[in-house]
């Protein structure tokens, strides 16, 4: 009895211990373990998936690789999704996350960015000669990920095209690959996100999907770090800017979305450089 | 000299105040967190996104309520058609009843709803595709009701339908074999057996079950937001994704689901009571006054209808009688009843052939599955190993089948412990084990899993101030904390069967309340709850299939990742899968009906 007693209050006592155990900034931290939490795509290509052969490849993998070098730190790769990547970072739970994910001022209310590190836009994916312009699509029903800018996007852009259901014409779905099969079967006419993933998308089933009309949204990609940690960011910021002048950066953009990769996206703009 | 005071109601009651109160204090001025909480979210316009949230959550609401009302009343439609299928003597129905309720049963409502939205379409020509696509959009007190949520509701209605067709089923196989053998001797005919006998004992025993039925679908209809039907735990998600405020979203969403759950289940006691003969349970609280209310007209009404009948019918056979009397059976009669004879076989023949055409079908469909493509990815599948080190920890980095098994044993080996203490809880006089432990039972089993796995994932992390869990350990705790609830009700309802008698019988030979339950009560009524137990269990095996929509890689997820790789896959993978949870969960419903079987052996099957 009294055994089982002084169990229970160990018990307390350690999850109030770990409860109460104190979260650093997280620069010190990442330094002192040398290793890093990086939140990562696992369905989405090509910044983060996983191949045939099971290894975790992509270009936001690649680049967290080299950041990670840089820093020095072993990296830990965590999985995110688009639900999930705000609040994980805001929590502690990972140190950076590279998930497709555009520097908003929402979300910066949440959480800090790095500087831009990759730059999208929205655009439409449909099956090949069913639409040609953003006109063609209105009153279709359009495909879109629940809780990412892109589905608000949709809808203004809609909107201001003159569809007066614009509300109920954007499906909500709850991932990329659920979006991407609404379309395969013809559930929708077209569904709209970042382009690279939709090149990434379009690239399974080559000459059958295609991308229409101009970008209608400027997303730029940030690396999400925690909020109030300037020296954690500087480093994350410095680190990237040391990738793009000496040269591994556009060797891999070049491996993931040059001209001769599968998913070819041309690089449009240049990364803030700090001299 | 504890015991002692805490016999007393009035210290049981002043410790919970005092623990509730140190709680509130604790939340109001102790809580530290680094999450922000802004519950004017759920209060205010906002201006950015030009919504009221509050309203977006009760307009989810009328959403879920909705669903759940129409799939009900299909599944009720289903449910009785093949609940008396099951009953029939015409081996091919039976059949046909039997895998509908086996298959429906004994797979995962999620994967379900996957096959009728993404594969079922690519079945049907394109002529009707187009119309349940793009025609029967129409807008309903600002509902959007389109494709998708036709879908949720015809598939939570096929769902919902298999398990109140074994309600029904077992609702008339409970009538006493003597009792019929009694009616049919006393020289009623079969009809007046059926409207006499059968059916009034038989909607007693059907109706409460039905109702826990009608609520398990009201809690499954969550499950409609993986195919984008806004409705309660969709737009508490959608807030969460627009606001950050998931805490507070959550919070609103899990109330409005207990409330209506609470309700419906006040509802539907208050019905139960009303259709007991009588056995001494108090009836008069304002529920059933209400009830009694509504009911009045419709009473009233079907009096009348029903003595109108009953005299039409008294006229007619008087008038028969006089016919035969003088030996007059007119020969229409004679032919109509031959070709009534013929009708049928004519009937049963065409539906052979149906069944056989579908069954050509399908084997054919089959045959013509890409296996080879399907044997590429049955290490995934099974084994899938995720190739992260950070997630290597948990399970040894496992995924697919073998995962979903994992966390089933997990939950499974926690919960029933859990189940068990809380259960007994409940069943305790002391008000101090007795109210927390019915106020866990009800928070949970008013919300649906769904809810219970956003809170350990998202929520947990922010009130404990930062220590988020992996996907996968939330799952676990998730269903952990939900299946522990029902196992908990289960044990109560085992321990209240028992004859009081019983424990009287205990104590005065001087045991204390544990040896009593130990010794006495336990043994007797796990017995007799092994059967629910393990139902329960294939119920969380089916269940562990949520983890999906968090991220964590057991079957389904493995799945579609495949999907997602392989489009061509679709129908392959989506059998491959089905056909593995059903394995899972067959054999257990197996184990546990030959169980129900051995405990209680009297039982006989009627047949109709």
């Amino acid at each position: 009895m009294k055994a089982t007693r002084i169990a229970v209050l160990a018990a307390l006592v350690v999850m109030l211990a770990a409860s109460l155990a104190y979260a650093g900034p997280t620069y010190d931290r990442v330094m002192k373990d040398k290793a890093c939490r990086v939140g990562l795509m696992a369905n989405s290509k090509p910044a983060g998936f996983i191949d045939e052969k099971g290894d975790w490849i992509g270009f936001d993998v690649d680049i967290a690789t080299e950041l990670c070098r840089r820093l020095g730190v072993q990296m830990q790769k965590v999985q995110v999704n688009n639900k999930t990547r705000v609040t994980m970072v805001q929590t502690g739970q990972i140190d950076m996350s590279l998930a497709n994910m555009t520097h908003k001022r929402e979300r910066d209310k949440s959480i800090d960015f790095s500087i831009t590190y990759f730059f999208d836009g929205q655009k439409f994916l449909v099956r090949k000669g069913t639409a040609s312009s953003w006109q063609d699509l209105v009153g279709k029903k359009i495909a879109s990920m629940q809780g990412t800018t892109s589905e608000l996007n949709v809808r203004a852009l809609l909107k201001e095209l003159g569809d007066p259901d614009a509300d109920k014409n954007v499906i909500s779905y709850q991932n990329e690959a659920e979006c991407f099969q609404a379309l395969k079967m013809g559930r929708v006419a077209a569904w709209s996100t970042d382009s690279t993933l939709l090149i990434g998308y379009a690239a399974e089933a080559p000459g059958e999907f295609e991308l229409i009309g101009d970008f209608f949204s400027n997303e730029p990609y940030g690396v999400g770090v925690p909020e109030d940690d300037s020296a954690w960011r500087d480093a994350i910021n410095f680190a990237l800017q040391d990738m793009w002048m000496d040269g591994t950066y556009k060797k891999i953009y070049d491996k993931w979305y040059g001209p001769e990769s599968k998913w070819a996206f041309p690089l449009t703009d240049e990364i803030e450089l700090w001299p | 000299m504890i015991k002692f005071w805490l016999e007393k109601t009035w210290v049981q009651y002043l410790l919970l105040t005092t623990i509730v109160g140190c709680i509130v204090f604790y939340w109001a001025y102790g809580f530290q967190s680094p999450y922000e909480f802004q519950w004017n979210v759920l209060f205010e316009y906002n201006t950015t996104y030009d919504k009221h949230f509050g309203l977006e959550l009760l307009h989810g609401l009328l959403t879920t309520i909705t669903i759940s009302l129409i799939s009900a009343a299909l599944a009720l439609l289903l449910g009785i058609f093949f609940g008396l299928a099951r009953l029939s003597g015409f081996k091919p129905l039976y059949w046909l009843a039997t895998a509908y309720v086996e298959f429906f049963r004994n797979t995962p409502l999620l994967i379900q709803l996957f096959f009728w939205y993404y594969a079922v379409p690519q079945l049907l020509p394109a002529g009707v595709r187009d119309w349940l696509y793009f025609d029967i959009d129409m807008t309903w007190l600002g509902m959007n009701i389109a494709f998708e949520f036709w879908c949720a509701t015809v598939g939570l209605a096929v769902y919902t339908g298999s398990y109140m067709a074994e309600v029904i089923r077992a609702g008339l196989q409970s009538i006493p074999k003597g009792l019929l053998e009694a009616a049919y001797s006393s020289g009623l005919n079969y009809l007046q057996v059926l409207m006499k006998i059968i059916l009034p004992i038989a909607f007693r025993n059907i109706i409460p079950p039905l109702g826990s039925e009608f609520l398990n679908n009201l809690k499954n209809s969550s499950l409609a937001l993986v195919v984008g039907v806004a409705e309660l735990a969709w737009t508490s998600q959608d807030v969460e994704a627009l606001t950050f405020k998931g805490f507070e979203a959550a919070c609103a969403a899990s109330v409005l689901y207990l409330v209506t759950c609470l309700f419906t289940s006040a509802v539907m006691n208050a019905i139960n009571r009303r259709l007991q003969v009588s056995n001494g349970m108090a009836r008069g609280n304002l529920m059933d006054r209400c009830l009694d209310c509504c009911l009045a007209p419709a009473e009233k009404g079907y009096r009348n209808v029903a003595r109108t009948l009953r005299r039409a019918e008294r006229k007619r056979k008087l008038k028969r009688r006089a016919q035969a009397e003088v030996g007059l059976v007119p020969i229409w009669q004679v032919y109509v009843e031959k070709s009534f004879v013929l009708l049928l076989v004519v009937l049963k023949i065409l539906f052979i052939l149906t069944l056989l055409f579908i069954l050509f079908k399908v084997i054919v469909a089959l045959w013509g599955y890409n296996w080879s493509g399907v044997w590429e990815n049955v290490r995934v599948l099974t084994l899938f190993r995720f190739p992260a080190p950070a997630s290597e920890t948990i399970y040894w980095g496992l995924g697919g089948l073998v995962l979903t098994l994992l966390m089933s044993i997990v939950v499974l080996a926690v919960s029933f412990p859990i189940g068990l203490m809380v259960g007994l809880g409940r069943a305790s006089e002391n008000q101090l084990f007795r109210i927390p432990c019915t106020a866990y039972i009800e928070l949970i089993r008013g919300n649906p899993l769904i809810m219970v796995i956003f809170w350990s994932y998202f929520f947990i992390g922010v009130v404990r101030g930062g220590n988020y869990l992996d996907a996968i350990t939330s799952a676990t705790i998730a269903m952990t904390i939900f299946n522990a609830a029902y196992i908990a009700e289960i044990v109560r309802a085992g321990i209240q069967n028992l004859p009081k008698g019983q424990f009287e019988a205990a104590y005065s030979t001087g045991l204390n309340y544990w040896q009593t339950m130990r010794k006495v009560v336990l043994p007797q009524s796990l017995k007799q709850m092994l059967p629910a137990i393990v139902g329960q269990s294939v119920a969380m095996i089916k269940d562990t299939s949520l983890a999906y929509i968090i991220g964590a890689t057991e079957l389904t997820l493995a799945a579609q990742i495949i999907i997602n790789r392989r489009t061509d896959l679709l129908f392959e993978i989506y059998t491959v899968i089905a056909l593995l949870y059903f394995l899972m969960c067959y054999s257990l419903s197996l184990w546990a009906r030959r169980l129900e079987h051995r405990l209680s052996p009297e039982q006989v099957r009627l047949e109709m």
